[in-house]
């Protein structure tokens, strides 16, 4: 009976919601708004793009003088460019049209500026001016050094990868550190997402006279839990209509909309980090709702609970404000008390994860912490809800909360 | 497993208290299965205190409170139909949504559920609102919802707090065809109403509530003879004398009311009334009504006035 009443209540919540306008409107707003920038990206690439390539294709005439003795001349002449002899009388054929370009290249192109005098092709065509008179400079040092390679290993291009060990064994770097944040930001995003209907479950059944009649119909725990489950299945709706356009614009459009290319095979997976991170995720997650539920059900209308759903995001946005020192210092007594004071702890605590410094034994003690106190808070909504719900039109007291818990 | 002579409801030494105020002290009742019970009281003195406790909302400070020899849980599948004083429905959800959800939570499949909703709906003429969203319907039409949902599931005990509240003449004359029906199948029936006309027309026994205990408890006779005082209905011409033997109670267009004092009896008062002269058009002797006895038992109560029940 239990089991077919939890089915019932899912099915209802989940149903209804997924069948409001209202609903829909909201959700699809972000996906939407993310369509919209990534269709201006696409705009915006496209031109920058055949811009670029008309510029390389351009040619064009240009003269210059070089102060420096670096620019190469045989190279020079060969796409088209003649060595002034007058700055001044360049400048003036340019002015007059008889010239597209003149660059001036002075004493030191490393510390001093290289003019270019052009005639103007409009804001996307003019960059074609600079883009040939750096890439000369650069060819001919290419030239002096001798070898394209050698040129690149004095401008630095080389990559580096960097292997770290910790007790003999090799540790995942900052690719180690990428998938435990991935907790992280589920539990942001389920709280932001879901944190406003959570507090407003139960408030429903309170403005609207129903707290009796379903409290004598299905188990108050059944019918919390249910809305629960039903929240989370409403809040994974909405991260898929949210990451859907994101996955087709990388998986189809990365080029044009000049997303950066993840290589997902290079993330390393620690499995022990994973499963605190999970844990972690687990119990924010119980805590964090169950002060929802229970602040919906003491409270007599939406808008007081939400000053009260305002001081719960203050409490895990917090964490970020010592995020340097919980990277530096983990050690500091502001970094210890915000990883075991429960409302911050499953931040400070997923970001030690993540980072390594959260010990197996630190890990535990949290995680422990956040799941008694979460089915603690958890038990006590379910008491308020059903003494708190039917005190319809009043806000309860704290001494009638802690009343309503024990009774 | 419940004998057939164990009554449905058995309420034994029932005590709550909210912090320092006792609501409920030490109260004893039961209800007997197929019987029309009337739970009377003044408003604040813990009726639905004590609906809410045996239904298992509250968690009570002493006592026992069972309904078919144990506490009441939603998931032991009683059939209960319960109407609360204070009630509502899903208002954003179309009206057979929210019927069909309630069959289903009461055990009925999806189907039976839709089915057994849209022929109540169909019967009370509603049948053209089943998709309409709840708050689009008038407040008669809710409550005649309201009422299909409580008896969806053919209680096998109907507690109905404060039915006819709100509800027009119409509306009110169909939940007692309701009751009626419930009853003609079976139902035990536990009223709470302050229409003690009601109460006289529908119920087998009574009690009445004050201060936390019950004040008077038994069949309705049972509770006049309690309050053994005999009232003499009087239709006549003339000034009634005063008399010690009697207390006018009621008076109004040559008709009245008098209570007989202790030691008079109604032969005595009749002649000292021919006595006086009055011309008797009607005279007749018979026990309190109810209302006669709430009022005496609660008129001294400042808290009727005042509204609100605990």
């Amino acid at each position: 009976m239990a089991r077919h009443n939890l089915r019932t209540v899912v099915e209802f919540e989940v149903r209804r919601t997924l069948t409001k306008r209202r609903f829909w409107i909201l959700t699809l707003i972000v996906p939407v708004a993310i369509g919209i920038v990534f269709g201006l990206m696409y705009i915006s690439n496209s031109s920058t793009s055949t811009s670029l390539n008309s510029q390389k294709s351009a040619k064009f005439s240009f003269s210059y003088t070089d102060a420096s003795g670096q620019v190469d001349e045989a190279l020079v002449s060969q796409i088209g460019g003649v060595k002034a002899a007058d700055a001044n009388q360049a400048i003036a054929n340019v002015k007059a049209g008889k010239l597209n370009a003149y660059f001036a290249y002075p004493a030191n192109p490393i510390k001093q500026i290289i003019q270019v005098y052009a005639l103007n092709t409009g804001i996307f065509e003019n960059g074609k001016y600079g883009s040939v008179a750096t890439q000369i400079l650069k060819l001919s040092a290419q030239q002096k050094i001798g070898s394209p390679e050698l040129a690149a290993l004095a401008q630095g291009q080389v990559k580096v990868v960097t292997t770290t060990f910790k007790d003999g064994k090799q540790t995942g770097g900052f690719n180690g550190l990428i998938p435990p944040l991935f907790f992280l930001l589920i539990f942001y995003v389920v709280i932001i997402l879901l944190g406003n209907q959570m507090l407003g479950s139960t408030l429903e059944e309170k403005e609207n006279r129903v707290t009796e009649m379903i409290l004598t119909t299905v188990n108050a725990t059944t019918l919390i839990v249910g809305k629960i489950i039903s929240l989370f299945i409403i809040g994974l709706v909405q991260i898929v209509v949210f990451v859907l356009p994101i996955v087709v614009g990388f998986l189809f459009f990365r080029s044009s909309l000049n997303l950066p290319n993840f290589d997902l095979s290079t993330l390393v997976f620690d499995p022990l980090r994973m499963i605190v991170g999970a844990l972690l995720l687990l119990g924010g997650f119980t805590l964090f709702t169950g002060t929802l539920v229970a602040i919906g059900a003491a409270m007599p209308t939406a808008k007081e609970a939400g000053i009260f759903f305002g001081v719960l995001m203050t409490l895990i946005f917090i964490p970020f404000y010592i995020v340097s020192l919980i990277v530096s210092d983990p050690n500091a007594l502001i970094v210890k008390l915000f990883t075991y004071f429960p409302f911050s702890a499953p931040i400070t605590a997923m970001l030690r994860n993540a980072f390594g410094s959260l010990t197996l034994w630190n890990a535990s003690l949290v995680i422990a912490e956040l799941f008694i106190l979460g089915f603690m808070v958890l038990r006590m909504a379910v008491r308020i809800f059903q003494y708190g719900s039917i005190e319809y039109s009043k806000k309860l007291s704290i001494k009638s909360i802690l009343g309503a818990a024990k009774l | 497993m419940a004998g057939e002579a164990e009554p449905l409801v058995h309420v034994e030494g029932f005590s709550m208290a909210f912090g320092k105020q006792t609501i409920i002290d030490d109260l004893s009742f039961d209800i007997h299965r197929g019987e029309t019970f009337g739970f009377l009281g003044s408003n604040g003195c813990g009726k639905t205190t004590t609906i809410r406790a045996l239904l298992g909302i509250y968690r009570p400070t002493g006592g026992v409170l069972h309904i078919n020899g144990k506490p009441f849980k939603p998931e032991d599948g009683e059939k209960l139909g319960y109407l609360p004083e204070e009630r509502g429905l899903y208002k954003k959800e179309s009206v057979i949504d929210v019927m069909v959800y309630f069959g289903r939570l009461k055990g009925f499949s999806h189907q039976a559920a839709h089915d057994w909703s849209l022929a109540y709906l169909e019967r009370l003429d509603l049948g053209d609102k089943a998709k309409m969203r709840l708050d689009k319907l008038s407040s008669g039409q809710q409550q005649k919802v309201q009422l299909g949902v409580t008896v969806m599931n053919s209680p096998e005990l109907l507690i109905l707090d404060e039915p006819t509240k709100g509800f027009d003449p119409v509306n009110r004359r169909l939940l007692m065809e309701i009751i009626e029906e419930q009853k003609q199948s079976g139902a035990t029936v536990m009223m709470v109403t302050h229409q003690m006309e009601e109460v006289e027309r529908l119920c087998d026994r009574v009690l009445f509530l004050k201060g936390g205990q019950a004040e008077a408890y038994g069949t309705i006779d049972e509770v006049q003879d309690q309050y053994g005082v005999q009232i003499i209905r009087l239709k006549y011409s003339g000034v009634i004398p005063a008399s010690q033997n009697y207390v006018i109670s009621r008076q109004q267009n040559n008709y009245a009311e008098l209570t007989i004092n202790e030691g008079a009896d109604q032969s005595m008062i009749l002649r000292d009334l021919v006595a006086s002269g009055l011309q008797i058009r009607e005279f007749s002797a018979g026990k309190l009504s109810l209302d006669d006895i709430f009022i005496g038992i609660y008129g001294d109560q400042e808290e009727e006035k005042n509204g609100g029940s605990a």
